[in-house]
């Protein structure tokens, strides 16, 4: 009985994690650009919504508002940086982006000190749903129902519709769809925010689990890796499955193995690179 | 950039007339100037902790500077909380920087590589990390411990709750896998044993995660009385906090042995910690004199209440400036004669350097966390349920100090 609580509690994980990928996922997929920043917007996202609570907004407000001030941030960033770097080798990526990541992470320092804080769940969500002796915060059991929603949500925006599809032509050919008359740029810019925006909205969310910290995007940054390097880079798909397969494992490895629980995880991706080099579902 | 070592020069020559001659015992000249390295993790999980212990050794430097009328400078060494990066970062400062005193080391891990590698370039080294061995089977003529071991901070939170809940006869145990949360939990499991106590179970994990409901749920399904939490810094909070999110304050009683004292409960809020037991090596509310005096300088200066981070590095810091300037050079043999069975009134009262293992002899508290109603003040988190002094002799901790 206690593997079906933690295949349970890994999907809780999962869907989180698969959130914080996603936009790593879909930054690298349309830009090939290795965005080590993405710790740092998810930082952001969290921090924020610290800060418009502690100020009295309500969590449902704090969080939108957050998401959308980090894809803001995070388009004007490209928009002024990183776009000037694209067509550069990754280790320019690399190099920019991790100091991107390091300013931000002071100016948190700066902004809310070093000691992290508490984002209490929105009300309604405070207790806990119990099923035999099965116990589960009901603020995940939301965060699960939220991102299994958005990820369809996210799937039909990038599949079934006009704007996914020049998304997804501009992954596959930035030439071909600049001769057929579309701004590249602007389509980068908002591909970007969005990416961002995204890991924004994963802080959000996870501040009432995990509290806020200024080196909580460390963390989150190596967590989206391995999702996105299990899942295959650029792939939706691929994140979502990854995703629920790393917090599956790392949550049963809890009570087979406990002290090798997060060590599993990235010897997962070293099974995956070993034998799938593009990773699960990762095109050719 | 975070991963920086950076001089902090805390003071200029103090002025002559506030070093009373004759008063103390000072050998140094007043030219002659003391440097102290500060080696804590200033980046990583653990990097609140090593910031705040950074201002701390400040304000001793400047105090001992005022004090003796010499010029006293700190050295910032980042560990990053990793014992290599902490043995270099101390060899470096030793053999460039000429630095002999080291007050630091906030993790047991670190501090043991480190002891070892000032006693080798003949400085001192005192610190507040926990694990037994650090005064015990690993004690050395150069490494000073102000804290409490793993020994002292189960005895006086373990022993004083079960006789407090004689009903509460099963525990579950969440243990970091490394020397210090090894340290707790052999000292619970003695405690546990001795007292007829159940112990249901026990979670190992890394220094590196952050998320614990998969540790919680097999702590659940265990069904204990109590969930005794034995993680430091940020890992304790993220389980405390998940914890109580799993609902797990209303099914069993919650008890974090060794808190990180008020960062950790501002991180928290009251909300997470009111009715939680905590243990600690300090706490500001603490009714001593010394207590007294570095909460009104840290008010002044800075304007909040001094924490366990900045206490704890304060008096290694100035335990140490003062031995040097009593020895007359900051070499490691003077100053370790200097300290050795030192007695003096300290942050928890009366505290004694105890010379057979340079183990410091001080009270160890246990708190317990009040509801928001209850606060006096926004730092007035917790109330002081019992304190007491608990350690084991030299002989039984293990400690052959080397001739």
């Amino acid at each position: 009985m206690i593997y079906l609580f933690q295949v349970l509690n890994g999907i809780g994980l999962g869907m989180l994690y698969f959130l914080l990928a996603v936009g790593l996922s879909v930054i690298f997929g349309l830009l090939q650009f290795v965005n080590f920043a993405h710790g740092a917007f998810y930082l952001l996202g969290a921090y924020l919504t610290y800060d418009l609570t502690m100020r009295g907004f309500s969590f449902w407000l704090a969080m939108p508002l957050a998401t959308l001030a980090v894809a803001g941030i995070a388009a004007l960033i490209e928009v002024v940086l990183l776009h000037r770097i694209y067509k550069l080798p990754h280790t320019f990526h690399i190099l920019v982006t991790v100091g991107l990541a390091l300013i931000v992470q002071e100016l948190v320092i700066i902004a809310w000190g070093p000691l992290g804080g508490s984002v209490p769940a929105p009300a309604g969500l405070q207790g806990v749903f119990i099923m035999g002796d099965f116990i589960y915060p009901q603020y995940r059991l939301f965060t699960i129902a939220f991102t299994a929603v958005l990820a369809g949500l996210l799937w039909w925006l990038l599949e079934g519709t006009r704007l996914g599809a020049i998304v997804r032509g501009g992954s596959e050919s930035p030439a071909n769809m600049a001769l057929l008359g579309y701004n590249t740029l602007r389509i980068n810019t908002a591909v970007f925010g969005f990416g961002a925006g995204l890991a924004g909205l994963a802080g959000a969310l996870a501040a009432p689990i995990r509290g806020v910290e200024p080196f909580m995007g460390v963390e989150a940054l190596s967590v989206a890796f391995v999702v996105v390097v299990i899942g295959g880079m650029g792939s939706y798909t691929g994140a979502l499955v990854a995703g629920l397969l790393v917090g599956v494992v790392q949550s049963v490895m809890t009570t087979l193995w406990p002290e090798g629980a997060r060590l599993m995880i990235y010897v997962g991706m070293a099974l995956v690179i070993a034998l799938m080099p593009r990773g699960l579902l990762g095109r050719a | 950039m975070i991963n920086r070592r950076r001089f902090l020069t805390t003071s200029t020559l103090a002025a002559a007339s506030l070093a009373a001659p004759g008063l103390v015992s000072r050998a140094l000249a007043q030219s002659e100037a003391l440097k102290i390295g500060v080696p804590v993790p200033i980046s990583g999980a653990f990097a609140a902790n090593g910031k705040f212990a950074t201002i701390g050794a400040v304000l001793a430097a400047e105090e001992v500077a005022a004090a003796h009328g010499i010029e006293v400078s700190t050295l910032d060494l980042d560990t990053e909380g990793k014992p290599a990066t902490a043995v270099r970062k101390v060899q470096d400062a030793l053999a460039q920087d000429g630095v002999k005193l080291f007050a630091g080391g906030i993790l047991s891990s670190e501090s043991l590589a480190m002891g070892k590698e000032v006693e080798r370039g003949g400085g001192a080294f005192m610190t507040t990390a926990g694990a037994d061995e650090i005064t015990g089977v690993d004690c050395n003529k150069a490494t000073f411990r102000w804290s409490v071991p793993t020994y002292g901070a189960i005895n006086e939170t373990v022993r004083p709750i079960i006789d407090a809940l004689p009903d509460a006869r099963k525990w579950y145990t969440i243990t970091p896998q490394y020397v210090f949360g090894d340290g707790l939990l052999n000292a619970a499991k003695a405690v546990f044993e001795e007292k007829g106590i159940e112990h249901v179970g026990n979670s190992y994990h890394s220094l590196t995660d952050k998320e614990f409901s998969g540790y919680l749920t097999n702590a659940i399904a265990a069904q204990p009385d109590v969930l005794l939490v034995l993680n430091f810094g940020a890992q304790s909070s993220d389980t405390l906090r998940q914890a109580v999110s799993f609902g797990l304050k209303q099914r069993m009683t919650i008890v974090v042995a060794w808190a990180s004292g008020l960062e950790q409960f501002e991180a928290l809020g009251p909300d997470i910690c009111e009715g939680v037991y905590f243990g600690a090596q300090y706490w500001h509310g603490a009714d001593t004199e010394l207590n007294r005096q570095l909460v009104a300088k840290v008010q002044e200066k800075h304007g909040f209440n001094p924490n366990y981070s900045f206490a704890g590095s304060y008096i290694l810091s100035k335990l140490l400036l003062e031995a040097a300037v009593k020895a007359g050079s900051p070499d490691g043999a003077g100053v370790a004669e200097a300290l050795r069975g030192l007695k003096y009134q300290g942050l928890t009262g009366e505290e004694e350097i105890r010379a057979a293992d340079h183990q410091v002899i001080k009270d160890y508290y246990l708190l317990k966390g009040k509801a928001r109603a209850d606060m006096a003040d926004k730092d007035d988190y917790a109330e002081i349920i019992s304190s007491g002094k608990s350690f084991l002799s030299p002989e039984e901790a293990g400690c052959k100090m080397p001739a």
